[in-house]
C-alpha cells in the first residue's frame, strides 16, 4: 500500500473500531503476531464496483468474544461464542469496510459489499501476511491485530 | 403512540445493537419484528402491520435495494417508511434508494440518539405537540 493510502486506512481503522467497539488501538509492527502463541481467526471480505477488492481483518480467538460483547454491551461470559462472537466480528469487519473504501475511493464511489467468510487463520497465513505489502498490524487493547486490504 | 418496527439485518448483532439503541434512545416501541434478508422482510410486511423499516442494504437471497424495489412494485414504499442502516451507503446508492422513497439514512456505527432523531423525524414525532 502506498503511504498515503496506509495513513487514510489506519486512521479510517482505528476510528471506526473506537466507535464501534470501544477498543483503542494504534499501528504495531506486523512482526508482532509471529512472536505471541495465540491462535487466531481471520474474517474477510470481497467488494466490487467503482473500487474491487477485498479486506481482511486477523484477530487473536480470544479477542473475539470481546469485541462482541463491547459492541453488545455483554460480558465475554454471557455470549454465546459460536455463533454471536462470529457475527460480531463479520460486522466489524463490514462497517470498517464501507468506511475504508469511501476514504481510499471517495464518497461518490459505488459499490457493493460481499458476505464476510469467517475461518481460522494457520500460521503459514499470518506468516505470509506479515511479509506482504497488503497487510497492516495494530495493538488493539492489547491484542495484535492485522488488516489486509487488497485493490484491483 | 408506540410504533411497530421491523429490522432487517443479516447480522443478529446488529439488530441486538439496534434494538438496544432503540429502547436506550427512548422510542416507543409496540413490537419489534426481525428479519434477516428482504425475502423475509417481505413475508413479514404481508401478514402484520408495520410502522416503519429499518433495513441494511447488503444481505443474501434479497438485498435491502431489491426489497425496497419490490416495495416500490406492490406500493408499499408509500404506507411504510424506509430506512437504509448502512455502512455500504455510497452517495450514488443513498440517492437512488432516496429516488425510490427511501425516507432517510443512518451510517453505521451509529448512536442512540441519531437513531432516535432518524425515528422522531420520519414519524413525525412531537411535530403535532
Amino acid at each position: 500500500m502506498r503511504d498515503q493510502v496506509v495513513e487514510s486506512v489506519s486512521a479510517t481503522f482505528l476510528g471506526v473500531v473506537e466507535q464501534l467497539t470501544f477498543m483503542f488501538g494504534e499501528p504495531a509492527s506486523k512482526s508482532g503476531v509471529l512472536a505471541t502463541d495465540d491462535d487466531y481467526v481471520v474474517a474477510h471480505l470481497d467488494f466490487t464496483g467503482d473500487a474491487k477488492g477485498w479486506l481482511s481483518l486477523a484477530v487473536p480467538t480470544g479477542c473475539v468474544a470481546e469485541i462482541a460483547g463491547n459492541i453488545l454491551g455483554l460480558e465475554p461470559d454471557e455470549l454465546d461464542p459460536s455463533s454471536l462472537a462470529p457475527d460480531s466480528l463479520g460486522e466489524v469487519l463490514n462497517v470498517i469496510c464501507g468506511h475504508v473504501i469511501m476514504a481510499i475511493a471517495g464518497k461518490g464511489a459505488d459499490f457493493r459489499l460481499g458476505g464476510p467468510i469467517i475461518s481460522e487463520a494457520s500460521p503459514e497465513f499470518l506468516a505470509a501476511a506479515v511479509t506482504s505489502d497488503d497487510w497492516l498490524g495494530f495493538m488493539l487493547e492489547e491484542n495484535m491485530v492485522l488488516l489486509g486490504l487488497f485493490t484491483e | 403512540m408506540a410504533f411497530n418496527i421491523l429490522l432487517v439485518d443479516d447480522s443478529v448483532t446488529v439488530r441486538a445493537v439496534i434494538s438496544k439503541a432503540l429502547h436506550l434512545a427512548g422510542v416507543d416501541i409496540n413490537l419489534l419484528y426481525q428479519a434477516g434478508n428482504g425475502q423475509e422482510a417481505l413475508t413479514i410486511l404481508e401478514a402484520e402491520w408495520i410502522d416503519l423499516v429499518l433495513c441494511d442494504i447488503s444481505m443474501p437471497v434479497m438485498d435491502g435495494e431489491a426489497l425496497v424495489a419490490h416495495m416500490v412494485d406492490n406500493g408499499m414504499i408509500k404506507s411504510v417508511p424506509v430506512v437504509i442502516v448502512s455502512s455500504a451507503g455510497s452517495e450514488p446508492r443513498i440517492v437512488r434508494l432516496r429516488e425510490m422513497g427511501v425516507r432517510d439514512y443512518i451510517q453505521k456505527p451509529f448512536t442512540p440518539e441519531r437513531i432516535r432523531e432518524v425515528v422522531d423525524n420520519v414519524m413525525g414525532v412531537g411535530k403535532n405537540a
